[in-house]
C-alpha cells in the first residue's frame, strides 16, 4: 500500500534574529486530519515557528516537506534561502494562512479577496471560484458581506472572511496565526465556532491560540513552546490536564 | 474674441506638441520613478547606490542646464560616436538628435528622479501585512506586485504624481529654447511678428490653464478610484 504523503512535516528548525535564538531546534508532523495547537507565552517563538512554516520567515537550519516534497535551500551572502523560489510559491498555495491582523485585502471587496488566489494563483476559471467563493461565505454565516470592503466589517467578519478566503483554496493545511486575539471578546466565539466545524469536518490544521478552551477541546496535539523549545507535547488530555512541568502548570494557572 | 492673427491653426499645432511631449515624459518618468523606487528600495548596494546617485544629480542640476546638456552635449556625444565609426569601420552615417526625443528624454529623466521619490514614500506605506497576505496565498513577486503592492501603492502616490505632473506640464516650455516648436516658441514668434505679446501669452497661459483644469478632474477621478475600500462606512 503506498502511503499517502505527510501534510506537512518540519524538522529542527532554528531561527536567529541577529545574536538572539528564537527556535532552538522545533520539529512537528502534521497528519490529514490532525488540529495541532501551539501554545505558550509571548515571546516563545510559537508565532515564528508557525511563519516558518510557510517560509514567511527564513529559519536559519531545518527541513521542511510538504505533502512529501522537500524544500530546497542554498546558502547566500543574505543567509539562507531557498534554492528555488517557484518551488516556495507552489508551497504555499498548499499551505494557507489566517493572520492575527485578518490581512483581507483592503482595495477588495470580500467576494473580491475570497476569488483572488484562486483565480491568479490556481488559475481557476472565474465563474466556478465565485460559486466556490459563495458556498464558502455562506458556510461562515457572511452571504450578506459579499460585496463590502474590509473597512466596512467588524473583525469578526474579517476573521471569519479570512477563513473563507483560506478555505477557498482548498488547502492541505490552514496554518492560523492567533486568530482571534485582535478580536473583541464578545466576537470570538464566531471565529472559534467556524474553526471547530473546520476541525470536525478533518482539516488539517495548525493553530497558534491563546484560547485553551480551543486547544483542550478540538487539538489532536497540542505543543508547549518556552523559549523557543518544546517543553511538552502530547495529547490535550495529557498535556492541558496533567501538566508535568512546573512552567506549563504555572503558565495553565488561572489568572488571578 | 482674441484675434490671433491668423495664428491659431499653428498654437493649436503647438499645443498638441506641449501635450504629446508631456504625456509621453510622463510615461517615461512614471517607468524611471518605479524602477529608482524598486533600486533604492532593494537590498543590492549597486541598485541602491546608482539610483541615489541619479536622484542626486537631477534634482541638483537646472532642468534648462540639463536639457541643453543632453540636447547640445549629447549631439556632439553621437558625432564623435559616428565619425568614429567612419575612420574604423568606414561606416558614414549621420544621426541628428531629434529635438521631440531629446525633449522627451530629458523631461522623463528629470521627472523620473521625482517620482522614484513620490513611489518610495507611496511603496512604503502599503501595510506589510497585506503583502505578506499575498505571498502566503502562493502569490508570485510579480504578482503581488500587479494585484496589491501597485493598486495600494496608487493611491499613497497619487497626490505626489499629480503634482509632479503639474510642474512636468510648465517645464515642457523649456524645450523652446532647444528649437521645438511647441507652443510657447510659437506664441513668441507671433508676438515678435505682430507685436501683440498680450494677445499670445493670454492664449498660451489659458490653454495652460484647460490641460492642467483637466488634469486635476482626471486626477481626482483616479484619486476616488485607488481609495476604494479605504475608511468608508456603509
Amino acid at each position: 500500500m503506498a502511503a499517502t504523503p505527510i501534510p506537512l512535516e518540519v524538522r529542527n528548525i532554528t531561527k536567529r534574529f541577529g545574536d538572539t535564538e528564537v527556535l532552538k531546534g522545533l520539529s512537528l508532523q502534521a497528519h490529514k486530519g490532525d488540529v495541532i495547537t501551539l501554545i505558550g507565552a509571548s515571546g516563545s517563538g510559537k508565532s515564528t515557528f508557525l511563519r516558518c512554516m510557510n517560509l514567511l520567515e527564513q529559519p536559519n537550519e531545518g527541513d521542511l516537506i510538504v505533502h512529501g516534497e522537500e524544500i530546497r535551500f542554498k546558502t547566500t551572502k543574505h543567509g539562507r534561502e531557498p534554492a528555488d523560489w517557484r518551488q516556495v510559491v507552489n508551497m504555499r498555495a498548499k499551505l494557507s494562512m489566517v493572520f492575527q491582523s485578518f490581512n483581507l485585502w483592503a482595495h477588495m471587496t470580500l467576494l473580491e479577496n475570497i476569488i483572488e488566489a484562486p483565480i491568479h494563483v490556481l488559475k481557476k476559471p472565474k465563474a466556478e471560484a465565485v460559486e466556490h467563493a459563495h458556498a464558502l461565505l455562506e458556510r461562515v454565516g457572511l452571504s450578506h458581506r459579499a460585496n463590502a470592503y474590509p473597512a466596512q466589517m467588524s473583525g469578526g467578519q474579517q476573521q471569519r472572511g479570512a477563513i473563507a478566503r483560506a478555505l477557498a483554496m482548498d488547502p492541505e493545511v490552514m496554518l492560523f496565526d492567533e486568530p482571534t486575539s485582535a478580536l473583541d471578546p464578545e466576537l470570538v466565539g464566531d471565529v472559534l465556532k467556524v474553526m471547530r466545524d473546520l476541525a470536525d469536518e478533518g482539516r488539517t490544521m495548525v493553530v497558534v491560540t491563546h484560547e485553551m478552551s480551543f486547544a483542550r477541546d478540538v487539538s489532536s496535539q497540542v505543543i508547549y513552546l518556552h523559549e523557543g523549545r518544546v517543553e511538552e507535547a502530547g495529547r490535550p488530555t495529557e498535556v492541558l490536564e496533567n501538566p508535568q512541568s512546573p512552567r506549563l502548570k504555572q503558565f495553565l494557572a488561572p489568572n488571578y | 474674441m482674441i484675434d490671433l492673427h491668423g495664428y491659431g491653426p499653428r498654437l493649436l499645432e503647438g499645443a498638441g506638441v506641449t501635450l504629446s511631449l508631456a504625456l509621453l515624459s510622463l510615461l517615461v518618468a512614471i517607468l524611471l520613478g518605479l524602477l529608482t523606487a524598486t533600486a533604492k528600495m532593494s537590498r543590492s548596494w549597486v541598485a541602491h547606490r546608482t539610483a541615489t546617485l541619479y536622484t542626486t544629480i537631477i534634482r541638483g542640476v537646472p532642468d534648462l542646464v540639463l536639457m541643453m546638456l543632453l540636447f547640445f552635449g549629447g549631439q556632439i556625444g553621437v558625432n564623435i560616436f559616428t565619425d568614429w565609426l567612419y575612420y574604423q569601420f568606414d561606416i558614414d552615417i549621420f544621426i541628428n538628435i531629434n529635438e521631440f526625443v531629446a525633449g522627451v528624454v530629458t523631461i522623463g529623466l528629470i521627472f523620473g528622479a521625482y517620482m522614484g521619490e513620490t513611489f518610495r514614500g507611496a511603496f512604503m506605506a502599503v501595510e506589510h501585512g497585506q503583502i505578506e497576505a499575498g505571498k502566503a496565498y502562493g502569490m508570485s513577486n510579480a504578482l503581488v506586485f500587479r494585484r496589491i503592492r501597485f493598486p495600494q501603492m496608487m493611491r499613497h502616490a497619487l497626490p505626489g504624481l499629480s503634482n509632479n505632473w503639474m510642474v512636468l506640464l510648465k517645464t515642457t516650455a523649456l524645450v523652446s529654447v532647444i528649437g521645438l516648436s511647441d507652443m510657447v516658441r510659437i506664441a513668441a514668434e507671433a508676438s515678435k511678428a505682430t507685436r501683440e505679446p498680450f494677445t499670445f501669452m493670454i492664449t498660451v497661459a489659458l490653454i495652460y490653464l484647460l490641460i492642467a483644469s483637466a488634469s486635476e478632474w482626471f486626477f481626482a477621478r483616479l484619486q476616488k478610484r485607488y481609495d476604494i475600500g479605504y475608511g468608508e462606512a456603509d
